[in-house]
């Protein structure tokens, strides 16, 4: 009988394939696709500045955009989740089915159309606007995913942990704030990194709502120039190397997460 | 050992509990004395933890009442976050907070639930960690520790809330067994101490040498409930004879 947690790595693969912090080797397929989208960057801006080098002054008002609309959406969507997740659990009945049945309608309906509805559908009775458009039905949608990161976290932790907190006397949000959550921490980081990448994908639907992301400004170039290949091209691939890198981070993340059961 | 004018401190009446169709307690009846060591004995699946984890309400019983000093575990007038302050446990499988240093492990409760000054709390942490012999490791976090240091820091965790009972619910079944020993050391420490002990255990030494009464259960029932010395010598149920001889 074991009493460390079992190290659950929550793997949801609508992000990006984060790299295993343990891998040793050089050549993998994230050190081949990085070399590679970085090169095809540079050859690309030094070979055929015109239109390449001025894309890529271009792009990047939109890039801010698109971390904006991410991180203002995850940083809404995590309370969220942390709620959902515990509703989920909880054992009072009504609040459970409350919450389970707000992930089985989100997760129903796409992404793309929650954020027609939100934005025209309900912008019938209440003008929002385009970017806090954007952000409610980000948030809305990746707060459902984010609670069952959260359950799965949290149902990841022993019960004998819940068992000796309660035993020693602590209440039932005393053992969950103080001892389950600082655990399952580590178990909800990764996938919670992971989401980000998928949402920081996902932004680009906002493009369609007039927000001015990464993906947008690329329409507004290319409609202009006609230049279809050479803009996509480039906002492919910058779009590749932000998930890139943020896959890294999560796995270095992933890897400081460890530091107490280290021996 | 026993005064024998004392109310008991625990007093389980007729309790009752089913898993679906298992009767994990059958109509048991237990009252534990102040100061009383009982150690409780049976073959697995015989509902001895299930009692034990009733006391503290980590079970509910179905049926019966359970007073713990003076106070129903089970009514709704009760904190049972209260009572379980009272109630020190041991368990199997040590659960201590891993991510937290041994220190904090037993720092944190008295701390938030007594409101203990850090420096007050940390001070009689130490001498806890002196007593079950591991105060050279106040600073590490758990999975640093061998199995009976783990189990020797869960113990003086449980002991940091300066309980008035003690509750083991097999200690030394997930060790090694040169890990045993130094486990049962400090029981037989705290025993001798006065402390109000309740253990289920499959260690027979440890009950001859402390138990004021051992109790054997089988199916959800207390079958033989006898001083050690008889308890060994003199076995009246078959069942029980059976199960010595098996163990002894």
């Amino acid at each position: 009988m074991t009493t460390e947690p079992q190290n659950v790595r929550i793997v949801i693969t609508d992000g990006a394939i984060i790299p295993d912090p343990k891998e040793r080797r050089i050549i993998t397929a994230w050190s081949i696709s990085f070399v590679g989208a970085l090169a095809a960057l540079v050859y690309l801006c030094t070979s055929r500045p015109e239109p390449y080098w001025r894309l890529l002054q271009f792009l990047p008002d939109g890039i801010a955009v698109t971390f904006k609309v991410t991180v203002l959406s995850i940083l809404c969507s995590i309370p969220i989740g942390l709620v959902t997740g515990l509703g989920r659990l909880s054992r009072n009945r009504l609040i459970n089915l409350v919450a389970s049945t707000y992930v089985e309608v989100v997760r129903g309906i796409p992404l793309l159309v929650q954020l027609f509805y939100i934005y025209y559908a309900l912008g019938r009775f209440l003008k929002v606007p385009d970017l806090l458009a954007a952000i409610i039905a980000l948030s809305v949608c990746y707060g459902a995913y984010m609670g069952e990161v959260f359950r799965a976290g949290i149902d990841s932790i022993p019960k004998g942990q819940t068992e000796a907190a309660r035993s020693l006397g602590f209440n039932r949000a005393e053992t969950m704030f103080m001892v389950i959550l600082p655990q399952a921490w580590r178990t909800i980081l990764p996938p919670v990194g992971n989401e980000f990448i998928a949402m920081l994908k996902d932004t680009s639907l906002v493009s369609i709502i007039a927000v001015a992301d990464i993906l947008r400004r690329g329409r507004e170039f290319a409609s202009e120039s006609f230049l279809y290949f050479e803009t996509y091209t480039m906002v492919a691939l910058i779009y590749l190397l932000i998930t890139l890198f943020l896959s890294k981070g999560v796995s270095i993340m992933e890897s400081r997460l460890n530091y107490y059961d280290r021996r | 050992m026993t005064d024998a004018s004392a109310e008991p401190i625990i007093r389980i009446r007729n309790a009752w509990k089913f898993f679906g169709e298992l009767t994990a307690l059958n109509d048991v009846s237990l009252e534990v004395m102040p100061g009383e060591k009982v150690v409780i004995c049976g073959p697995s699946g015989s509902g001895k933890s299930t009692l034990l984890r009733s006391i503290n309400r980590l079970e509910t019983v179905d049926k019966g009442t359970i007073i713990v000093d003076g106070q129903d575990v089970n009514s709704p007038d009760n904190d049972i976050n209260k009572i379980r302050q009272e109630l020190g446990m041991v368990f199997q499988s040590f659960n201590l907070f891993p991510h937290k240093t041994v220190l904090q492990n037993l720092t944190m409760a008295p701390m938030r639930l007594r409101k203990t000054p850090r420096a007050e709390a940390e001070s009689r942490a130490l001498e806890l960690l002196k007593k079950v012999g591991i105060s050279d490791k106040a600073n590490v976090f758990p999975a640093m520790l061998s199995g009976g240091q783990q189990q020797r820091v869960a113990i003086a965790r449980a002991l940091a809330m300066s309980p008035k009972i003690m509750l083991f619910d097999e200690p030394t079944s997930a060790l090694d067994p040169e890990m045993i020993g130094e486990v049962l050391d400090v029981m037989v420490t705290l025993a001798r101490e006065g402390m109000t002990m309740v253990c289920v255990t499959h260690e027979m030494g440890f009950a001859r040498e402390v138990a004021d009464r051992i109790i054997f259960m089988d199916h959800g029932q207390v079958l033989e409930e006898n001083a050690p010395q008889e308890f060994f010598s003199a076995p009246k149920h078959p069942r029980l004879q059976k199960f010595l001889n098996q163990i002894l």
